[in-house]
């Protein structure tokens, strides 16, 4: 009995070209995971060229030299934001150390008196001349009612950052 | 010319996947209804916080996903009988984690952009889930490359048993690294849950009704699975059955 395969009108076999087809379609899949993969590997290691550093670390812990581009996190101090001229200053502080933050516009997010915030970029003197802030929220989750508004008015800035 | 069919394709649910099919559609229900209307604005978030349920619940899932295809796929490699079930489970909750692990990104790049400032950082959380996602990407391409079913089995085994190794990481990528990324809230490392009791158990029932999602999809998706596997197993008995009928013609 004759097996051989079917072929279409210009001779040639239909299922194994469909089957080529599909399986070239995923090596191609394949090839653009690992390009994927190492893209966001050298992204990852690009970013952690700046060090990231508490506020009370600055000057003082190993890769925290005042002279590199630095990510410097802190909570901002209560009362210290202010805006002229489309440049935010305001002060972060972490175990009792404080910093001043020049910022070129607004820093976006949720940003505010006393959350913790990571601001990237460089002292100048003993300003921290900042080109990007990144707003951090703590993993706990309070309901905005009256009674919670006057227990925060209390301890306005309790939240720590890790 | 062809006069054998293929088995007719019937319905893949049944009376168990119905049932939890209307359960996942009744908690999603209250995860959407509460998580719009019911729950608080957070204090320092405000209407933010409301991708929290649908955010956390599909990372939880996808982890669940790609764990459930590292078991699997366990299950095949070291079963005497190398059951092609296993496989097709592994292959099936790959793809459903695949799909969970987008929404995770999505929402929480939509959250990011609210809170943080920014839709992305290569922050280690947020690398490593991005890794992760691409990972299994790359499992279901390996899926795809051909071959017999007990071929395609054996080597997307080996990857999943080496991809599920990742979810440790990712999950604590935030303890080991300074992370923009805030702490887990409810499987936090001192055990205190600090979350509004109507949020916390929104959250929760979003991951349950999440959870039932993809057992559904899971389900309904392998037997899709076997269907093909039988279809194609099939083909070739089918081709003969013709062969012979044009013979005797």
């Amino acid at each position: 009995m004759d097996l051989t395969p079917r072929t279409s009108s210009d001779n040639a076999p239909l299922a194994p070209r469909t089957k080529a087809k599909k399986k070239w379609r995923y090596v191609a899949m394949l090839v653009v995971v690992v390009f994927a993969g190492g893209f966001i590997v050298s992204q990852f290691l690009t970013s952690a060229i700046d060090f990231y550093c508490n506020v009370d670390e600055v000057g003082v812990r190993v890769g925290c030299e005042e002279d590199r581009r630095l990510r410097v996190q802190g909570n901002v101090v209560e009362g210290s934001i202010s805006e002229s001229a489309n440049k935010t200053t305001f002060s972060l502080v972490f175990n009792n150390k404080t910093i001043d933050v020049i910022y070129d516009g607004d820093p976006g997010g949720i940003f505010q008196e006393c959350i913790p915030v990571v601001a990237h970029g460089r002292l100048q003197g003993d300003t921290f001349e900042a080109n990007r802030i990144e707003v951090r929220h703590s993993n706990e989750y309070e309901a905005a009612n009256a009674d919670r508004i006057s227990e925060s008015e209390v301890a306005p800035c309790s939240q720590q950052v890790g | 010319m062809t006069t054998t069919e293929l088995p007719a394709i019937k319905g893949v649910g049944t009376q168990a996947t119905r049932l939890y099919g209307v359960l996942a559609l009744v908690a999603l229900g209250w995860v959407f209804v509460g998580g719009l209307f019911f729950t608080p604005e957070d204090v320092v978030q405000g209407d933010a916080v409301r991708i929290m349920y649908v955010h956390v619940p599909t990372a939880w899932t996808a982890y669940l996903a790609f764990i459930v295809t590292g078991v699997a796929s366990a299950c095949w490699l070291l079963g005497k009988k190398h059951s092609m079930g296993f496989d097709r489970v592994a292959g099936a909750s790959a793809e459903v984690g695949v799909a969970f692990m987008a929404l995770t990104l999505i929402s929480g790049s939509l959250w990011g952009r609210i809170t943080w400032g920014t839709f992305w950082v290569w922050d280690p959380r947020l690398t490593t889930t991005a890794f992760l996602f691409v990972t299994y990407l790359g499992y279901l391409a390996v899926r795809g490359l051909g071959g017999s079913p007990q071929q395609r089995a054996r080597r997307s085994s080996v990857v999943a048993l080496l991809a599920v190794l990742e979810i440790p990481l990712v999950h604590f990528s935030v303890v080991l690294w300074r992370s923009l990324h805030q702490e887990a809230s409810v499987l936090s490392p001192d055990g205190d849950i600090k979350m509004d009791g109507i949020m916390l158990f929104t959250l929760l029932f979003g991951v349950f009704g999440f959870s039932v999602l993809f057992a559904w999809l899971v389900s309904h998706r392998q037997r899709i699975m076997a269907m093909h596997d039988a279809q194609r197993a099939s083909a070739l008995e089918v081709a003969m059955v013709d062969r012979l009928q044009e013979a005797s013609s």
